[in-house]
């Protein structure tokens, strides 16, 4: 038999069993909190930080990841408060300065708010949101791949480099990443990105009902978890 | 038939994969660095998939993978040593050896790494060499000390040992 | 030695020592800590060893080597009981008179006692010398009385008697209650109230508990807990029983960085010694508790220091911390109830409970309590160890211990607490050592690192340092740490090369609220920490940097440029011999030239010039 707990996000009060994620009690409830590297049918890390929410208590407010808070009878979560939005929208320009060629990647930052990008781009292949990583150790349990590496010379790859024979070639690592596809004026050269910010018409409705889920096409491109 | 010292050092840790640091741990101080049948060995003897032992090795910065100089020069980049000039130790034995931070010179002899603090606040800036600790430090003393150990070739300078 | 099956058996023991050293009345005390080491103190004891034994001492005279004296930058140094006679930058060669003179007929040895360097007085004993008097080192005191490697040193001393006193005798929610009341906060950098971390794990559901202790000491520039552990691990190790009897814990761990070899190695030998005598094992002293103590070996990473990643470390994993929305007091170590303590607060707890709450609370501020050790370093006179009451004054710290600036340039500004922490100008010196007050002035006690910078220091290469730092010890897990911290690097960067705008300063102060709010752990939301305090305590020395593109401390390469003051070179050679990259050019007696295009402002040619022709513009 399932527990039930009742919280409130964003003064919408929710149910969900005990011992799942903020994030999840969400995204069912259609209450939109943008996420990267949380996968449903994965462990979620808190990796990304864009699912942030503030979780008040004791009349202060701790800006944590709602992937990783379980939810708990009472609790009060800021979804999309302005702080909130802020911080989001900051974090998302990282990643679109970091990474501009993956429309999903792209997606996010619109979705996030990202009006300009007030950072030099790079052209990274890779956002290491580990979604690669988890479903090769977790799901098909191969681990052929994994984290190598520390702060900015962590990095995915086999181990010592080499393609192991052990690799189930499922091909799920490439199907859940972000960056196999560009973005829809196609791949973007050094020197030439620049934020796209074309399906800004995807927006308009989510800017009227803050923090609704509105199956928006930019949702589809980061594979959201609401159409898992 | 003579055990291995891979085999010493896994010796009582088989099968735990909670001690994978320390069997890393000893086998860069044995053979200097960690090589790639070591990892495999480790992986076999402790029951961690290669992956992680991999992930391990490339994560502390303690484990190097790859082969050091016979004299390994240590500068230490700490706060305390920084403002003391750490950064023309690094530039003097850059330019003195030729290579980079991290690469061996080609005739083995030496290779230059950085630590983030190695204690001696105090007296630095410091530069550790095979187990002795040097204080204050020069760009000039630093071209003394790799010409002494160049001529003494492998010979451990008859300085203090640290341990 | 035999094992001891009750407190009266080590009362017997502490009784018997205590008689077996009273024959020996005097004693020569060597430091051979790490830094001492470096001085060649290992030389200096195995001469004083080799001289007593000539001299026909040796069984008289006791040569004890203990752990740090804390005078680092005097050292080796040697104390010669009676006498308590205190001396300073000891050479092997010096070991026949030490012994023939001081040792054997009680005569000073003036030329090796500290002088003072302003005023050139000499004093005999280490209360006389300033740099103690200010002091009160309740901690570091203890490393002059113990060979770190000796328990019987320990137990003479009055060692694991406030440990026996505890055990089956007083309820571990009183010793909770005590440390409550002391007013003891955590002495790694979080400062977190000691007495209310205990209750929370005692109070967590499960069976198993475990005590680590912290000895980590990433910060660079901070190695208190160095001297601590390496000089006196059995305060430590006591201390860990105390809480792990308080807390119900069987099995406690010291976790100690990689980049300290000897404080492994006397922490393994403690605790064997331990063993022999059954103060660690089954049944302690024939009490019901039970506990034994695990040496791990940090791999190299400064985010181990990180109460999650630690505890991934000793598992065997990967350093990466991970949320901590449930504390580690609740799942910590595999999962269990954990108390993680530092060395240092670990090292106050017997004395706690030894001389009772109201005597530690009675030192200190009224929410800070206490003594703390600090490590003063940077470019003053007097660097070492100081061990101050809680709330005394920056200004004193930096003028009265550390006797003021390095080579008659002006300080300028002190660095604490690490990459955590932040720099504090000259006229915020009046500012005590508190955890809360120096918080708010936007830095912090951290760990107690304390490094002093002159006007030779530009604050902003100390920003763009610390940032490297944290980006090479950047678990690299979360975006906000891995990219906020690499952004606020680039522009940091850009700064100091010339190429720095205002619009960029606005620009990381946003970033760096982001990042702090945002980061998954301690090191990416103190990251931006010695950015915003430069910006805040010496935001003119930025704007130097972006509007006029200079570098007022002559320190960011770009801004700079090297030559030689005609008048101040007699051709000597040195530079264009040491000149690594063939910048120098001149003949022999004539005045020598930099070419500007090969010149890579490396400094080596300045600091081996003995005529300060080198100028930096």
């Amino acid at each position: 038999m399932l527990q039930y707990v009742s919280l409130s996000i964003d003064g919408a009060v929710v149910r969900a069993p005990r011992g799942r994620s903020v994030l999840d009690a969400a995204i069912e409830y259609g209450i939109c909190i943008p996420h990267l590297c949380h996968v449903p049918y994965l462990s979620d890390i808190g990796a990304c930080r864009l699912c942030i929410v503030e979780h008040v208590a004791n009349g202060r407010s701790r800006t944590t990841t709602s992937c990783t808070l379980t939810v708990q009878e009472g609790m009060v979560i800021r979804a999309n408060s302005e702080k909130i939005r802020k911080l989001r929208r900051n974090l998302a320009e990282l990643l679109v300065a970091q990474a501009p060629n993956s429309r999903a990647i792209q997606d996010i930052a619109l979705r996030c708010g990202v009006k300009e990008v007030r950072y030099p781009f790079r052209n990274e292949d890779c956002v290491l949101c580990g979604r690669c990583v988890r479903v090769c150790t977790e799901v098909w349990k191969a681990r052929a791949i994994g984290f190598v590496g520390r702060g900015k010379d962590r990095h995915v790859d086999y181990p010592f480099g080499v393609h192991p024979d052990f690799c189930k070639q499922c091909g799920n690592c490439m199907q859940l990443c972000p960056m196999t596809i560009t973005p829809c004026d196609g791949p973007m050269k050094t020197g030439e990105e620049r934020l796209c910010g074309k399906c800004e018409s995807q927006l308009m409705l989510a800017d009227q009902m803050l923090g609704s889920c509105v199956w928006c096409k930019l949702g589809e491109g980061f594979s959201c978890g609401r159409y898992a | 038939m003579p055990t291995l010292p891979l085999d010493r050092i896994l010796d009582g840790r088989r099968s735990q994969p909670h001690q994978l640091i320390e069997v890393l741990q000893d086998v860069q101080e044995r053979y200097g660095y960690v090589s790639e049948e070591a990892m495999r060995a480790a992986a076999q003897g402790l029951g961690v998939p290669l992956m992680e032992v991999y992930r391990v090795a490339s994560f502390y910065k303690a484990f190097k993978l790859k082969p050091r100089g016979k004299n390994p020069l240590t500068v230490c980049m700490g706060t305390a040593c920084h403002v003391r000039g750490a950064r023309v130790l690094l530039e003097q034995a850059v330019g003195q050896l030729g290579v980079e931070l991290g690469e061996v010179t080609p005739d083995g002899l030496f290779s230059i790494e950085h630590v983030n603090c190695v204690g001696a606040c105090a007296l630095g800036p410091i530069v550790r060499e095979n187990g002795s600790y040097h204080h204050h430090m020069t760009p000039g003393k630093v071209r003394k000390l790799i010409e002494a150990l160049r001529r003494q070739g492998t010979e451990e300078i008859s300085h203090v040992q640290a341990q | 030695m035999s094992r001891l099956n009750s407190p009266r058996e080590l009362e017997h023991l502490r009784k018997r020592l205590r008689e077996e050293r009273q024959n020996i009345t005097t004693t020569v005390m060597t430091c051979g800590g790490t830094g001492c080491q470096a001085s060649r103190s290992r030389a200096v004891v195995d001469a004083m060893r080799h001289e007593l034994s000539q001299q026909g001492l040796d069984g008289k005279v006791r040569l004890r080597v203990t752990g740090c004296h804390g005078f680092c930058e005097q050292g080796p140094i040697a104390v010669i009981e009676p006498g308590n006679v205190f001396y300073c930058h000891v050479a092997p060669d010096d070991a026949f008179e030490i012994v023939s003179q001081t040792v054997a007929r009680g005569e000073v040895i003036e030329r090796l006692l500290y002088t003072d360097p302003v005023s050139g007085e000499k004093a005999r004993t280490e209360s006389e010398i300033p740099f103690y008097r200010r002091q009160d080192r309740q901690l570091l005191s203890l490393n002059r009385q113990v060979d770190p490697c000796s328990i019987e040193d320990y137990i003479a001393a009055g060692g694991y008697s406030a440990l026996a006193g505890v055990l089956d005798r007083v309820a571990p929610e009183e010793i909770i209650k005590e440390i409550k009341a002391s007013g003891l906060r955590g002495r790694g950098g979080g400062g977190f109230p000691t007495g209310r971390k205990w209750t929370e794990c005692r109070e967590a559901p499960g069976d198993e508990r475990y005590v680590i202790c912290n000895a980590d000491e990433g910060d660079p520039g901070a190695y208190m807990d160095r001297c601590v552990l390496e000089g006196n691990p059995h305060l430590v190790l006591e201390g860990m029983m105390i809480g792990a009897w308080a807390v119900g814990a069987r099995k406690g761990y010291i976790y100690v960085r990689n980049e300290y070899p000897l404080a492994v190695k006397h922490s393994r030998i403690a605790v064997e010694q331990m063993r022999e005598l059954g103060l660690l094992g089954d049944n302690i002293l024939g009490t019901s508790f039970s506990f034994d103590v695990d040496i791990a070996r940090g791999g190299g990473a400064f985010v181990c220091g990180e109460s999650t990643a630690l505890m991934a470390s000793i598992e065997g994993k990967v350093g990466e911390p991970r949320p901590k929305d449930v504390h580690t007091v609740v799942d910590g170590l595999y999962h269990k109830p954990t108390v993680l303590n530092n060395v240092e607060t670990w090292a106050n707890v017997p004395a706690i409970i030894q001389k009772g709450s109201a005597w530690f609370a009675s030192k200190g501020t009224k929410g800070s309590k206490g003594t703390k050790i600090l490590a003063l370093t940077g470019r003053i006179k007097n660097t070492g160890l100081v061990e101050v009451a809680m709330g005394t004054l920056i200004r004193t710290v930096v003028f009265d211990i550390g006797g003021g600036a390095l080579n008659g340039k002006p300080v300028k500004a002190v660095q604490i607490g690490g990459p955590s922490g932040g720099c504090l100008p000259v006229s915020k010196f009046d500012l005590p050592v508190d955890f809360d007050v120096l918080y708010e002035a936007g830095s912090m006690v951290g760990s107690g690192g304390m490094v002093v910078m002159d006007e030779e220091s530009c604050m902003v290469d100390v920003a763009k340092y610390f940032l490297a730092f944290l980006q090479d010890e950047s678990c690299g897990k979360c975006v906000p740490c891995r990219l906020g911290i690499d952004r606020m690097l680039e522009i940091i960067t850009d700064v100091t090369e010339g190429r720095g705008t205002l619009k960029q300063l606005d620009l990381v102060e946003e970033l760096a609220e982001t990042v702090s709010e945002t980061a998954l752990c301690g090191l990416g939301k103190t990251a931006a920490n010695p950015v915003l305090s430069t910006l805040r305590h010496f935001r003119a020395e930025y704007e130097e940097h972006i509007r006029n593109k200079k570098c007022p401390a002559g320190v960011c390469k770009a801004l700079i440029t090297y030559s030689i003051d005609a008048d101040k070179c007699n051709g000597c050679g040195v530079c264009l011999r040491g000149c690594v990259h063939q910048a120098v050019t001149g003949a022999k007696k004539e005045v020598h030239v930099i070419d500007a295009r090969r010149c890579q402002k490396c400094g080596i040619c300045r600091s081996e010039c003995k005529f300060e022709a080198i100028q930096v513009a």
